[in-house]
């Protein structure tokens, strides 16, 4: 675990389309910058390209979308396209009240994951949970790096 | 330079034309539409059949895409739910003046029947879409929103029939946005403000009510009343005359009804004579139990607390919060089971102790709040309140606008009422502040653990969680 904590790897935090919930995205970036990670916080009401455009300028290794007013699958459309376009390839999760109205949770999560999402949380999910998947997740990227760095 | 002084006809004129080239409304003749307001029955005069109720009224939150949807909705809150006041909420593409997305939602309602927009898209549904709803219900309709520049959306609903209507330009620019200026959307409302008093001058009596809970989550009551406070005295300033102050429930009884009481008192106290003051009181507006049934105890400690405080209005919640907008049948079942327990205690003859020492701390701080305000604007609350949230001198928690701080932190004391961890500039006076310390440290010291961040996470958890303090160990211990 110590090269977990020793890697710097940077999280775009951000709340997508005309959202303004901003207490989740507080406290998710007090957790991950005391979990170690850069964290890169957009706060809320964040367009699709300022994700893209932060996760450029500030080599993203994850972009954490949050939506809690129900119209993320609108705000979400198309943005992984346009992340290919922009030529990187973060790792992405959503994370909130994902569908207007009272949705089966699971139907909504297979949605997210066709869009591209990697993971997909619902509200209820803990900083604790978010921060041990992206641990889960970069380790792959991490020995893939070091292993591509002995490679060379 | 932005004044706490009344707009000119000159003025609102000017202002009318420019916002209609925002989106091709049609045109709003003034005289027309107070004769429209003049032929509604008085059953429908939202600010009489407030300011002569006897007892809380009952008000539901509730929007959908789609008129016919949005009629059936209300309706069955009007029947089910027995609501006394009905809303309509405005979508969020709608707030922020997306009004080509907010059609492209509406459309697409329409196709698939799925509500895509989560509220009414007012201003695309257009003056006489809004009379259609107005008619088509029996009782009076307030506009819900969150909007920043809500000019357009006040002309088009005020045109429309409705009301009353709700925010204000510090509660629906610093809880709701990132980007808008604060002196800008000052403006915007005296707009908004001054339209309401020009239908209030011809006998048509608009309600204006800022939204009280602001972000919502923990927000220390005194913050929440002094901007209450200032939103009023703008709206007077316009020729305002009904004017409700709202607050949110932060679930320690003895703190809420306290602030309950500061609220009118506080209000009456500064809003000027012409105006009629009513207060509102928000069930619970941070997160909600996963879980229907403890979610309806949440709602009945809110109803609990409004009937002791007896508030004029209770907005209430639904079971379902937690999963979003809910069905109709459990907003209806939201408003059953706060008149039940209202209905029940209302007659009770119910005394707390600390009510009342409770509510001159919060008076007292509020005024100290004003006090600063109304210096740093030589005596104008306009100039005030911007430079106050400019220097941080005022500021709300987990507020996402620019145009505040965001560096006050609240978090619960030992007995779960809301106090403040971290001041930032906020200008309370010392003596006031020192309470906050020492409540705070008490409950560290209880829970064998330091004041820290880690409190205010926990707090914002707990009641999702079961229980209003955030504890260390969690859910359970």
């Amino acid at each position: 675990m110590e090269v977990l904590s020793a890697m710097s790897a940077t999280v775009i935090l951000g709340v997508i389309g005309s959202d303004a919930h901003a207490v989740g995205i507080t406290i998710l970036e007090q957790a991950l910058s005391t979990a170690g990670f850069e964290v890169v916080n957009l706060g809320v009401q964040s367009s699709q390209q300022e994700f893209i455009s932060a996760a450029q300028a500030h080599e993203g290794d994850a972009v954490l979308v949050s939506s809690l007013y129900g119209h993320a699958e609108q705000d979400c459309r198309g943005f992984h396209e346009a992340i290919e376009e922009a030529d990187i390839d973060p790792i992405t999760y959503i994370g909130g009240n994902l569908a207007v109205g009272q949705d089966d949770f699971e139907e909504t999560r297979d949605c997210f994951r066709e869009m591209g999402f990697d993971r997909v949380f619902d509200s209820e999910t803990k900083p604790t949970e978010a921060i041990a998947a992206l641990k889960a997740d970069m380790n792959i990227a991490e020995s893939e790096a070091e292993r591509a760095r002995l490679t060379t | 330079m932005l004044r706490d002084r009344r707009l000119s006809g000159e003025d609102l004129s000017r202002i009318d034309e420019r916002i209609r080239s925002d989106w091709s409304v049609e045109d709003i003749d003034f005289e027309e539409a107070i004769a429209y307001h003049e032929s509604l029955p008085a059953s429908k005069e939202f600010a009489s059949v407030l300011e002569d109720a006897d007892r809380p009224l009952l008000q539901p939150r509730a929007g959908v895409p789609r008129l016919d949807d949005q009629i059936a909705l209300l309706g069955h809150l009007e029947d089910a739910g027995r609501a006394d006041l009905l809303p309509t909420t405005i979508d969020s593409y709608t707030r922020d003046n997306e009004y080509e997305k907010a059609q492209q939602g509406l459309e697409e309602a329409r196709e698939s029947g799925e509500d895509t927009l989560n509220g009414f898209p007012a201003v695309n549904h257009g003056v006489e879409g809004c009379r259609e709803l107005i008619e088509a219900l029996d009782t009076p309709i307030e506009v819900r929103h969150g909007t920043p520049d809500a000019r357009l959306l006040a002309a088009v609903t005020f045109a429309g029939g409705f009301q009353s209507f709700e925010g204000g330009p510090v509660s629906y620019n610093i809880p709701y946005t990132k980007g808008h200026d604060l002196a800008e959307t000052i403006e915007h409302w005296q707009y908004v403000d001054r339209l309401a008093g020009a239908y209030t001058e011809r006998g048509v009596t608009i309600n204006r009510e800022p939204f009280g809970p602001l972000t919502g989550t923990l927000v220390p009551p005194a913050i929440a009343i002094a901007v209450g406070l200032v939103e009023g005295m703008l709206a007077a300033t316009q020729g305002v005359r009904s004017i409700t102050l709202g607050y949110g429930q932060v679930g320690n009884l003895v703190q809420d009804i306290a602030a309950l009481r500061a609220l009118k008192s506080l209000g009456e106290e500064y809003l000027p004579n012409e105006a009629t003051v009513t207060t509102v009181f928000h069930e619970w507006m941070g997160g909600f139990p996963p879980d229907e049934a403890r979610a309806n105890g949440v709602i009945a400690l809110g109803a609990a607390t409004a009937a002791i405080a007896e508030p004029d209005k209770v907005i209430t919640k639904s079971p379902q919060e937690f999963g979003g907008v809910p069905t109709k049948e459990a907003n209806a079942a939201g408003l059953r089971t706060t008149k039940q327990l209202i209905d029940m205690m209302r007659e009770q003859d119910i005394n707390l102790d600390g009510v009342e020492r409770e509510r001159e701390f919060i008076e007292e701080s509020t005024r100290s709040l004003m006090d600063t305000i109304l210096q740093l604007g030589d005596e104008d609350v306009a100039r005030g309140v911007v430079e106050a949230f400019d220097t941080g001198k005022i500021d709300v928690p987990f507020a996402p606008s620019d145009s505040a701080e965001s560096a006050v932190l609240p978090a619960r004391d030992d007995d779960g009422r809301v106090r403040i961890l971290q001041f930032g500039n906020l200008a309370l006076d010392p003596d006031l502040k020192d309470v906050h310390t020492d409540r705070l440290d008490r409950r560290a010291r209880a829970e064998n653990r330091d004041r820290s961040f880690q409190m205010v996470a926990d707090d914002v958890d707990a009641i999702s969680e079961g229980r209003l303090i955030g504890r260390p160990g969690g859910e359970g211990a």
